[in-house]
């Protein structure tokens, strides 16, 4: 059986991208990818869980930061292991201009539009590396 | 004139994204920081005691810190002290009056009875923050009670969140080896606009204001005060 693909969301507390982040990952492993996503807490490899990290060790990495000082991408490098992509929700918000995401323990309804953007472009990646089409 | 930080409670939450525990110490702290306790409590994500730099791992040697864990790996207490500094307090929410897990609802939306536990944990904390800070509360008013220590006013926050610049720190060369303390640079903007030059009185003054911040040993305190004097001296030639 194949690996899951890891999703590791930033832990951000203090800032609504870090919801974002944290809530795309959520929309990637319980609703687009289920059976080949597996959602990593950050603070099990700040901890050097030894499970966590050999768990690491075996599967590659898709990084959620809420912002630019990319803990998740850092800490996942960190303990071992390797990040195949690095997302950055403020690159997601970007590419979506309209939508301006605030609320930090309650997601708006732009955030929660935006943290579906980011779980497409999450999705794609999944697709990418488990050799799923995903356009006709 | 420059301010120090003052003196308030740091709140860790473990934040695991994998089981509603996690949620509510996430939800807990935000409360606590947005409503119960805001001008008293400063935040950061546990993260940054390995993904930032110097300022961030001295958050707990800065502030006297509550931890807040959903498990029993106590990832937020043990990565605190771990890198940071010994939490003052540390509390386990799966170790609270909430025994039955899956009726806290899923990690992603909280139950009924997950969303009481969030009040239960965020009231548990504003209580150690009092009892860290010597506060009387007034439940009426909402306002500490007259003759507590006096609430600080609500400045620009150093470390008030995740992305926040963390404590101003430098290091400086202690009786030949390398040293941090923490809010150094802004003690000498502060002695310096105070127009307070390198002197013995100063020197004085300035140790006993490095002394609240950092951790100065009684035999090595001549060798810190001479560093601290030496980098001060610097620090005037550079701002004239």
């Amino acid at each position: 059986m194949k690996e899951k693909i890891l999703i590791v969301p930033c832990s951000g507390i203090g800032k609504s991208l870090g919801s974002v982040a944290r809530e795309g990952a959520y929309v990637v492993t319980e609703e687009l990818c289920p059976g080949r996503t597996q959602l990593m807490p950050l603070a099990l490899l700040v901890l050097g869980d030894k499970e966590t990290q050999i768990e690491l060790s075996s599967a590659g990495a898709i990084a959620i930061d809420g912002c630019v000082r990319a803990c998740a991408a850092k800490v996942v490098e960190g303990a071992g292991g390797t990040v195949a992509h690095g997302l950055q929700v403020l690159d997601v918000c970007r590419r979506h201009p309209d939508l301006k995401p605030s609320g930090i323990s309650e997601l708006d309804e732009s955030g929660h539009q935006l943290a579906r953007a980011l779980a497409e472009e999450v999705k794609e990646l999944v697709d990418n590396m488990t050799g799923e089409v995903t356009h006709a | 004139m420059p301010e120090l930080p003052k003196k308030k409670v740091g709140l860790i939450a473990c934040s695991g994204e994998e089981i509603p525990e996690g949620t509510i110490t996430r939800l807990a702290v935000r409360q606590v920081l947005e409503s119960l306790r805001p001008e008293q409590t400063v935040t950061i994500c546990l993260p940054l005691f390995l993904a930032g730099g110097e300022g961030d791992r001295a958050f707990a040697r800065f502030h006297p810190t509550i931890t807040v864990d959903g498990c029993a790996k106590r990832c937020a207490a043990r990565g605190t002290e771990m890198y940071s500094g010994k939490p003052a307090v540390s509390i386990v929410v799966s170790n609270s009056a909430h025994p039955n897990s899956a009726a806290l609802g899923s990690a992603r939306r909280l139950s009924g009875a997950g969303m009481q536990a969030v009040r239960d944990v965020a009231d548990q904390i504003a209580g150690h923050v009092d009892n860290l800070l010597g506060l009387k509360w007034d439940r009426r008013s909402g306002r500490p009670i007259h003759g507590s220590p006096p609430e600080e006013e609500s400045k620009p926050r150093q470390a008030a969140c995740s992305c926040g610049s963390g404590i101003p720190c430098q290091a400086l060369c202690v009786a030949g080896r390398e040293v941090t303390l923490i809010a150094l640079p802004l003690i000498f903007s502060q002695f310096r606009e105070a127009g307070k030059l390198p002197s013995d009185s100063t020197k004085t003054e300035l140790m006993q204001a490095v002394k609240i911040y950092n951790p100065v040993p009684s035999e090595e305190e001549a060798a810190y005060a001479q560093a601290v004097m030496q980098e001060y001296a610097a620090f005037c030639r550079g701002s004239n």
